[in-house]
């Protein structure tokens, strides 16, 4: 079975909290667009990594059917709080689970009452319609220790097991481009990138990724990764990346901006 | 209003293996015990505790990270099932603990003056993070004091560490200058492990305490050395080490709360009391007390403050000379426990 959508979205709530402010909902509604090709894909599960489930010891996967509860986030906590209830596909994440030993990982399965889903991850389920019965996903987490290509593996895995399965998937990568913010108050209707490198860089790695040019990609990240410190080593796009096989047509970015001077962006890839 | 007083500091590391192997009530999984000698030293750090009597703990948590500003919890009344994310499986803890607010606000207020970000958090359905229950748990079980509880504002690792230790210090000196307004008799807690290279993996038997030992021996020695000139109240030394400490040790203390708590304490050249120490898969912890009023230090007069706000402040701390590491870091380091 084929990867029939992807996606690469911030892991930021202001989106999803504070869709009033102008620059926010512009990415909010760009997240609900690409909810709707992602549903349009018509995908059994939704394979997810967000680098803010981190983690040290192995590999988490979430084998939790159904996660529910109210999350504040810990620095937004002003804009108020955000409401979940998620539906995992736990028969691919325990395939994955079991997997993981073939990719020489260690991992284990999270299902727990009240464990601590992350912001990402419920943002991207609340923007994007997804984690319901119609959409469930399976979650793996950020090992703080693994390397890009390690996290290739993972996607790759996990599109395996959903493939041994006979299911029909979707990839969604959560997490930013340039990671700086501002450090102090600021308006926040007059939002920008924390500064005009990290725009260009931001800029030139998302041009990139539309040209769908790997190979360019592929030499460019170190110096993009070093420069403009792209969330978690941009680690989410190499989920998405091992997912597909390493390649893909071309893509399309919805929307792209500041989240309080980091930057963000909702792409979507051609598998 | 008389005075308040900082009756005492406690470095007061918070793995949630503690907890765990200790079993109380409030926490679901069952251990058969494991790490007895650090859960010895913290019934010693209890017993220490109980006779200062204090009004308020204010403590410093690596797991509340925050990137606008210093915050501060602002609801009086929290509780709640807190699981660790790292080891849910040790942890599924129901908590409830009432927060001074009264204090915090000028706590916050007191750092803003000094020209830092400060913010209150007033969401009631805010999750309380796990190093904060843990420690509490350790050194009060009963639950019956107020607390005050501070992020840790991730400039040590998003900056470097000689600018967030800055800003740590900053934060110390708002935080005793509120103590001394409020009358109130408080006890400090930096909730930071030691060095902190840790396993990768976890043992069957978690508290299978044959597959506990440092992770590190350079490590363990620095842990060593620290502690030791600790105990000889060697404060000023133990502070010109600290980068290099925090660089080689890969330790948690580069969150801020040590530096944070020394602030607030004026940085006393006083003996600290060793409770005990022990690694918790592999990292050094170390369960200490600075006993400031058996020293006679615990009464807070008004020269503690710098005589210059914003950037003149914040290197008014001129032995922390730290090269740190670079912008952007991932927070490795404040994971593990």
């Amino acid at each position: 079975m084929p990867v029939v959508s992807a996606f690469l979205v911030p892991g930021s709530p202001l989106p999803h909290l504070k869709p009033d402010n102008l620059s926010w909902g512009r990415i909010g509604a760009a997240f609900q667009r690409a909810g709707r090709a992602l549903a349009a894909s018509r995908p059994d599960a939704v394979l997810v990594y967000s680098t803010q489930w981190m983690a040290v010891l192995d590999q988490q996967w979430l084998t939790r059917r159904r996660s529910q509860g109210t999350h504040v986030d810990e620095n937004w906590h002003e804009f108020g709080s955000q409401a979940f209830d998620i539906i995992a596909d736990t028969e691919i994440a325990h395939a994955c689970v079991a997997g993981s030993a073939r990719i020489g990982m260690h991992a284990r399965g999270v299902n727990y009452e009240g464990f601590p889903i992350d912001t990402g991850t419920i943002t991207a389920c609340a923007l994007m319609d997804m984690g319901s019965a119609e959409r469930p996903i399976v979650v793996a987490s950020n090992n703080l220790y693994h390397s890009p290509s390690e996290t290739e593996k993972l996607g790759a895995l996990a599109v395996g097991c959903a493939n041994e399965q006979g299911k029909r998937v979707a990839v969604v990568g959560i997490g930013g481009l340039s990671s700086t913010m501002f450090r102090q108050q600021i308006d926040i209707r007059s939002d920008r990138l924390a500064s005009a490198e990290d725009d260009k860089w931001n800029q030139r790695i998302l041009q990139l990724i539309e040209s769908g040019d790997v190979g360019m990609l592929r030499s460019t990240l170190p110096e993009y990764v070093k420069l403009a410190k792209p969330e978690m080593g941009f680690k989410h796009f190499h989920w998405i990346l091992g997912a597909l096989n390493g390649r893909f047509t071309n893509a399309r970015v919805h929307a792209y901006g500041p989240l309080y001077g980091s930057g963000g962006a909702v792409i979507e890839f051609a598998p | 209003m008389a005075q308040g007083e900082i009756l005492s500091g406690f470095l007061a590391p918070h793995p949630p293996h503690l907890v765990y192997g200790e079993n109380p009530t409030q926490n679901e999984p069952r251990s058969q015990g494991g790490w007895e000698p650090l859960r010895w030293a913290y019934e010693r750090a209890r017993a220490s505790l109980a006779e200062l009597k204090p009004d308020v703990l204010l403590i410093h948590t690596p797991h509340w990270i925050t990137q606008v500003g210093h915050h501060f919890l602002g609801v009086r009344q929290m509780s709640g099932r807190s699981v660790d994310p790292i080891f849910p499986n040790l942890f599924r803890y129901q908590f409830s603990l009432e927060v001074d607010v009264e204090l915090a606000e000028a706590c916050a207020e007191e750092g803003r003056t000094l020209g830092l970000v400060t913010k209150m958090m007033r969401n009631p359905n805010f999750r309380v993070d796990y190093g904060t229950i843990t420690t509490l748990h350790m050194i009060r079980p009963e639950w019956d004091i107020p607390i005050v509880c501070i992020s840790a504002n991730n400039s040590p690792y998003y900056l470097n560490t000689k600018e967030g230790m800055g800003e740590m210090d900053l934060l110390g000196k708002g935080t005793r200058e509120a103590i001394r307004k409020s009358g109130k008799r408080a006890v400090l807690l930096a909730s930071n492990t030691l060095s902190h290279w840790h396993f990768h993996e976890e043992p069957a038997i978690p508290e299978d305490m044959s597959q506990e030992h440092p992770q590190n021996y350079e490590g363990y020695k620095w842990d060593m050395r620290m502690i030791a000139l600790m105990r000889q109240g060697k404060t000023r030394e133990v502070f010109k080490l600290l980068p290099q400490f925090i660089d080689e040790a890969f330790a948690e203390v580069k969150s801020g709360a040590f530096t944070w708590m020394f602030a607030a304490m004026q940085y006393p050249e006083i003996a600290a009391e060793l409770y005990g120490y022990g690694t918790v898969i592999g990292t050094g912890n170390a369960v200490m007390e600075w006993p400031l009023q058996k020293a006679g230090l615990s009464r807070l007069d008004t020269s503690s403050l710098p005589a210059a706000t914003g950037t003149e402040a914040r290197v008014s701390v001129g032995f922390l000379t730290g090269s740190g590491r670079g912008a952007g870091e991932p927070f490795r380091s404040s994971l593990v426990d």
